[in-house]
């Protein structure tokens, strides 16, 4: 396995492989950077040029995305006080009072520095363990298949923020999106209306276009400029490139054993269905907190606090890639898509993808592990320019993810079908985000049904219709108790607690 | 709108409407175990119904809202009613940006598309036309330029450029 790992690290070395994480890096900084743009976004308006690309070439951009998405949801947080992910949400109460203390540099760097760590570390995690899992999941009989797919089915549904009514609707939605053309089982068309075009079903790219690209687009034109974050200015006097280089003394602020303990809570959370970047940073930030030696400066400024939440939340991506890989199971709407990235290449993400594919997909590891040590150096080239990043022009990045999403989607399917079905899937994903239901289990659902469907489908053959199969192997029922448990500690116990709060206060 | 007709309740009969479309396409379908083993409506027959539930649940929960739950729209100084006129001009243009592709090709309609939009967002933050139709004028022509020297030069992607 090292030898195919310094195979992936060579092919990454090849000027053009490097280029395309370079393209990558750079765009996961602009659209993590940018308040209301996500790393989710980038990677899906890539989705279309990766037609034109090769497998391994497409995963190291993707790759690149990933990790400079998720650090990047920091710059703005820390310079303006606005996250631009949700990953960045944490780092922003330290990272802006620092900005307002005149140490804006310093937090940058700090902020970048510890994201290279987290990142490293993840990566590491990530090439060792990938393996493992693999062997271990690639023991799953059919049944066993259709509880892991379930799994992850009711896990985005349930970390799904607002209703669960709706959640659960949304996913309905996209699984049914995913029946439209020829039955998985038997040379029989669904729902094609007659149409030819329907009868080859709806392909993933329009869905992804639609639901992320299009439905951002249109819920854009709604808000009004004055709303958006867009035109704030960050008020700071041209700093030079070395004033991003955190100095001795700021770096003694930060134990060494933070960004360890941290980045480890970070992989650790991002291997969970549902974890995330926002999850991994609040919690190592309040750990960090839990064992500083100056607790109280927590919030009002501290090195420490910035540290283990950015060290978090970038280590989160390589323990988040580990289910996606080894069993097909996508924590979240970024790894949701980077499994549509690998269908549309004729991956399927799961047990067997390693063992046939490990070639294809070790320059993705190394992709990780190179972007991580780009973030560090990516603050001391551009950190005068993301003091500025919040200005860019809204017309500009909006008329680009419209102009891009539509004409890509033609790109790559040479279809002015596909194109009304990507515009008819924005449209209904804008009016789902506008009444409250969320459009990444709506997602999953598209990506899983075919799969869920099937594996349900066999594993009710082979046992005579009897839905005890699920219960009898032991595998299934392992999983399908772990979905219970999931299901328990993020929506019944939370839901139980927030009513006793409520009661006691009453 | 009225307490029985808001938008929550119309998105869910709209809902309702689309899982009826969805429905009567069951029908042609068979019964779901006809031949002995679970058929090509067994899952979809299962999604039908849980959507009819799920919509019924949420339409009882929406009647049953206090008034002041309701949303509040946001409201610019330049566009009137931009919560529904917005994604209205975005669907609108997006809409002739499919058929004037078709029909005119890539250049003249992506560039066009670029150019409203740009137009469009430039004019709702400035509210003035001159310095908008400037904007909106130099980035339509490096967008167009762009997006043809991604797709068809770097990627190799087909495009029909000029249709006229």
């Amino acid at each position: 396995m090292l030898g195919q790992i310094a195979d992936g690290f060579l092919v990454l070395a090849q000027p053009a492989t490097f280029l395309y994480l370079l393209g990558g890096f750079l765009l996961g900084l602009l659209f993590g950077a940018i308040p209301g743009l996500t790393a989710t976004l980038a990677i899906a308006l890539l989705l279309p040029f990766t037609f034109g690309m090769e497998v391994t070439e497409a995963l190291v951009m993707v790759a690149g995305i990933y990790m400079a998405g998720i650090y990047a949801g920091s710059i703005t947080g820390i310079t303006l006080n606005i996250p631009g992910a949700p990953s960045g949400a944490i780092t922003t109460i330290d990272g802006h009072a620092l900005m307002k203390r005149g140490e804006g540099t310093q937090a940058l760097g700090m902020s970048a520095l510890a994201s290279s760590i987290g990142g490293v570390i993840g990566a590491v995690v990530l090439i060792g363990l990938a393996q493992p899992v693999s062997s271990l999941a690639l023991l799953f009989q059919t049944p066993d298949k259709f509880s892991l797919v379930l799994l992850a089915v009711v896990t985005v549904t349930i970390v799904a923020s607002g209703s669960l009514l709706k959640a659960m609707l949304a996913m309905a939605i996209g699984l049914m999106i995913s029946t439209v053309g020829i039955d998985p089982m038997v040379p029989q068309g669904r729902f094609d209306f007659n149409s030819f075009h329907l009868i080859e079903g709806i392909s993933l790219l329009p869905a992804v276009i639609g639901l992320f690209a299009v439905s951002e687009l249109i819920a854009q034109t709604a808000i009004p400029a004055k709303l958006g974050h867009a035109s704030a200015v960050a008020k700071i006097a041209n700093p030079r490139r070395w004033d991003f280089l955190p100095s001795r003394e700021r770096l003694g602020l930060v134990r060494p054993f933070t960004y360890v303990k941290s980045a480890v809570i970070g992989v650790v959370i991002g291997m969970l269905p549902g974890g995330g970047a926002s999850m991994a940073s609040f919690i190592a930030y309040a750990e960090a907190k839990r064992s500083a030696r100056a607790p109280e400066k927590f919030g009002d400024g501290s090195y420490e606090g910035l540290a283990a939440s950015e060290s978090a939340n970038n280590a989160m991506c390589g323990g988040a890639v580990i289910p996606l890989l080894t069993m097909g199971i996508p924590g979240d709407a970024v790894t949701a898509v980077i499994f549509g990235v690998l269908l549309i290449h004729g991956l399927v993400p799961g047990p067997a993808l390693l063992g046939e594919n490990f070639a294809v997909i070790a320059p993705m590891f190394a992709a990780l592990f190179t972007a991580s040590i780009l973030v560090f150096l990516s603050v001391l080239i551009f950190g005068p320019f993301y003091l500025r990043l919040s200005q860019i022009n809204r017309g500009l990045l909006y008329a680009f993810i419209a102009m891009i999403s539509m004409v890509g989607v033609y790109a790559s399917s040479f279809s002015y079908f596909q194109m009304w079905m990507a515009l008819a899937i924005g449209i209904l994903a804008f009016l789902m985000r506008r009444f409250g239901y969320p459009v990444v289990p709506a997602l999953m659902g598209v990506i899983l049904g075919p799969y869920l469907e099937e594996f349900l489908r066999r594993s009710l053959i082979v046992s005579d219709g009897d839905p005890m199969v699920f219960l009898t192997s032991p595998a299934s029922a392992a999983l399908l108790a772990l979905t219970v448990l999931f299901v328990w500690l993020l929506r019944v116990r939370p839901a139980r607690r927030g009513r006793l709060s409520k009661e006691d206060a009453a | 709108m009225t307490r029985l007709l808001n938008g929550q309740i119309l998105f869910a009969l709209g809902l309702a409407f689309l899982n009826t479309v969805y429905a009567s396409q069951l029908l042609e379908m068979g019964r779901p175990f006809a031949s002995g083993e679970p058929g090509p409506s067994f899952l979809p027959a299962i999604l039908c119904g849980f959507v009819y539930i799920a919509i019924a649940c949420i339409l009882i929960g929406e009647i049953r809202r206090r008034p002041e739950d309701r949303d509040t729209a946001t409201e610019s100084d330049t566009v009137p009613m931009i919560g529904m006129v917005g994604p209205i001009i975005a669907i609108g243009l997006t809409c002739l940006f499919i058929v004037g592709f078709f029909y005119v090709g890539y250049l003249v309609s992506a560039g066009l598309y670029a150019f409203l939009i740009t137009l469009y967002f430039n004019y709702e933050q400035n509210g003035t036309w001159t310095r908008s139709l400037l904007i909106a004028l130099v980035t339509s022509v490096a967008l167009t330029l762009f997006g043809w020297l991604f797709f068809v030069k770097l990627f190799d992607l087909y495009l029909p450029i000029w249709e006229l």
